[in-house]
Formats: structure tokens, sequence, C-alpha cells
């Protein structure tokens, strides 16, 4: 069922990452929280990845 | 018509839900008074563009949302008890019409919006189990001459009872979805079924997805319902349906549910104040005629609408083509 999911606010398809059982929308850097096998697609409570961090710091180097 | 007491049990209890209050005016005054709503928007000139209502009170957009939230929270787990209680079981009634409306076939791909406790859900998995096992039927009566091959292969197939359909809960509020799937478990209903907890103003979902966008009396909770509305029509396949089940305006002038059931909400679920937002609600929500305007323009074509039970529902449908 997760393959009907995007992400609700620029409606792009998300990636299931399973190690935090969250779905992840790699351009905007959010990821989606599913807790109790339900997901949670309030764009409000999606917490921003660090992935935008990782990003810098490998241009640095 | 028990004015007095009403008003003050409305200032003691609606302390949490009250602001600024501009005249201890009694709810079912004030509905009479056209130009009540008026005089608080020419008092505050920057806030018009962003103020809504909940219930009779005016919040500011951002706060609807929230206080929604809260009510939906607090009855969650005596929703289905309540729904009984206020509307003497005939809510099951209109929910089981609305299915009827829909006459869903095996395959058909729904969301249910603002579905939380599943009722419509639910429904939707029976009729189209009951319609693919009538196929099922005919196809065995139509088919007495198989050959061993086509016997054995009925064996091996794991057969999907539900001819490929599927159903899709969205809520916004977590608490009422978790009381639906507790119902699922409970009734043994897992196939075909998924939750997700997403904002009917910006859904998760790709457009041209669905069959059947439903919304069983939730759209008078929405901020923006022309939104949700957009959102609707963005989702739904070309060909796709609306169906909206909600409270409406009332034809005969002696039904008024407007005392009895906020008392039987604290008789019951010891709430008062949350159905006191649903009885304001219902009276702020458009007309039916209102309410097609605005499903027109969302892009909606062959907009009808029936009211049933003189008034007290409707059940509006439209085309996305």
């Amino acid at each position: 069922m997760l393959e009907f999911l995007v992400c609700p606010l620029s409606k792009k398809p998300l990636r299931y990452e399973a190690s935090t059982n969250e779905l992840i929308n790699e351009e905007l850097g959010i990821a989606y929280a599913i807790i109790d096998g339900i997901p949670n697609m309030i764009p409000q409570a999606a917490r921003t990845t660090h992935q935008n961090k990782k990003q810098e710091e490998m241009e640095q180097h | 018509m028990a004015a007095p007491r009403t008003c003050g049990l409305w200032s003691y209890c609606g302390r949490g839900l009250s602001r600024a209050k501009r005249n201890c005016g009694l709810p079912g005054l004030r509905s009479s008074w056209p130009w009540g709503p008026l005089g608080a928007r020419l008092l505050s000139q920057e806030k018009r563009a962003t103020e809504t209502h909940f219930g009779f009170e005016t919040v500011s957009e951002e706060e609807k949302g929230g206080k929604v939230y809260q009510v939906f929270e607090s009855v969650a787990k005596k929703y289905d008890v309540m729904n009984d209680m206020m509307s003497l079981g005939i809510h099951r009634v209109w929910k089981d019409l609305l299915l009827r409306k829909m006459h869903p076939l095996p395959g058909t791909q729904l969301l249910d919006v603002a579905g939380g406790t599943g009722d419509i859900a639910f429904r939707f998995l029976n009729y189209v189990q009951a319609q693919h096992q009538g196929k099922q039927k005919k196809q065995l009566r139509a088919q007495q001459n198989l050959s061993w091959e086509e016997i054995a292969k009925k064996y091996q197939n794991e057969e999907d009872s539900l001819g490929g359909s599927l159903v899709m809960v969205c809520d916004i509020n977590r608490e009422m979805l978790k009381v639906g799937k507790q119902k699922a478990f409970d009734r043994g209903y897992k196939a075909g079924l998924a939750w997700v907890l997403g904002d009917a103003e910006e859904l998760p979902f790709d457009d041209d997805k669905f069959d059947v966008y439903t919304i069983a009396f939730g759209i008078r909770n929405v901020t923006h319902i022309d939104r949700a509305l957009q959102e609707a029509h963005r989702v739904l396949k070309p060909g796709g349906r609306f169906l909206c089940l909600e409270f409406s305006q009332v034809n005969n002038p002696l039904i008024s549910s407007f005392q009895v059931i906020p008392v039987l909400g604290e008789v019951v679920a010891g709430d008062w104040k949350s159905y006191q937002y649903l009885v304001e609600s219902i009276r702020k929500f458009p007309s039916q005629e209102a309410f097609k305007e605005m499903i027109e323009d969302a892009g909606f074509q062959k907009v009808t609408y029936e009211s049933l039970t003189s008034g007290i529902v409707a059940i509006h449908s439209g085309f996305k083509l």
C-alpha cells in the first residue's frame, strides 16, 4: 500500500527507508514517519532529514 | 425554552472555547441574527481574510484545525456510540444508502477521507465482497463442464475475494484512525484496507488515482472546503466519482436538535463542549444548493444531491469527466 503514497507537498514519489521506518522525500529533505503501521503524511509532522548537511560536508572535503 | 440556563452553561463550559465575547448572546438567538458575524468582522478588519468559524465562534484559520482536532481526539472512543444515540441508529441507514448509491464493482479503488472509524470502508468491503461472490456463483453455474485442468487451477489459486478492490482510509486525526484500525482487527477486515494519516486539503496521493472519493460527515470540519474539493478532484481518475454525505439544512422546522444533542453528549460521552461544536458546525454548513455550487467550482460535473430524512443529511455526487 505504500506505493500509493506521495509527498503531500510536492506530490512526488517517496522512498521507503526500512531502518527508520520512514517515507523519505529526497528532494525536499523531509521524512514521514510510520507509527503503528499508519504513515503520518501530515506536512507539519514530517521531520527534516540530515541529508542536506551531509551534502555540505562532502562538498567541503 | 430554558434560555437563561443555556446561556449560563455556555459561558461556564465554553470558557476553554470562547475568546473575546462580544455579547453573551444565546446560541439560539445568535443564529437568527444575520448581522451578528458581520459585526465581528467590522471590529477586526485586518483579520477578515483569515478568519473562519468554529461552530458559532469566529477563530483564525490556523486555530480551527487545532480545535477540530481536539474535538475529535476527545470523542474518538465514543464516536460510534454517540452516532447511534444522536441519530437513533439512522446514521447506519444513511451510510448504507451512500454505498448503494456508489454501487462499487469489484476492482474499485476507493479513497475514504475523514473516514477515521471505518464505517464507510467496512461497508465498502462488504459490498464488493458480496458482489464478487455473486459473480463467482454465476460463473460456477455457467461453467458446469470444467476440464480437470481448470478444476485443479481453482484449488491452486488463492483467489482474491475482493476482486482487486481497495479502500484507503485517510483521516487527519490519529485517535480516530486508531479506533478504526482496532475495529477492523476485531471484525476481521484485513485485505484491501489501508490507513493513512493525512490532510484532506493536502492529500498524499498522486493525480488520477482513485475511482471513488467519499467523505462522510467530515467536510464540514475542514478549514478550507474549497481546497479539499480541489484535492478530491485531483486524485480522482477521469470518470471518477465524488460522494459526500453530510448534515444539511432541514426542511422540517419542527426538528430541533440544537438543545438535545449537547445534553446527550454530556450524558453519554461526558463531553458537552464537543457536541456543542457538532451542532453549531451543522448549522454553519452551507445549504444543499450552495454546496453543490462549491463542488461545481472545483471542476466536478453532473453534480446532484439527494436529501435524506427531511433534509437532515444530504448526499452530494459529482463526476470528474
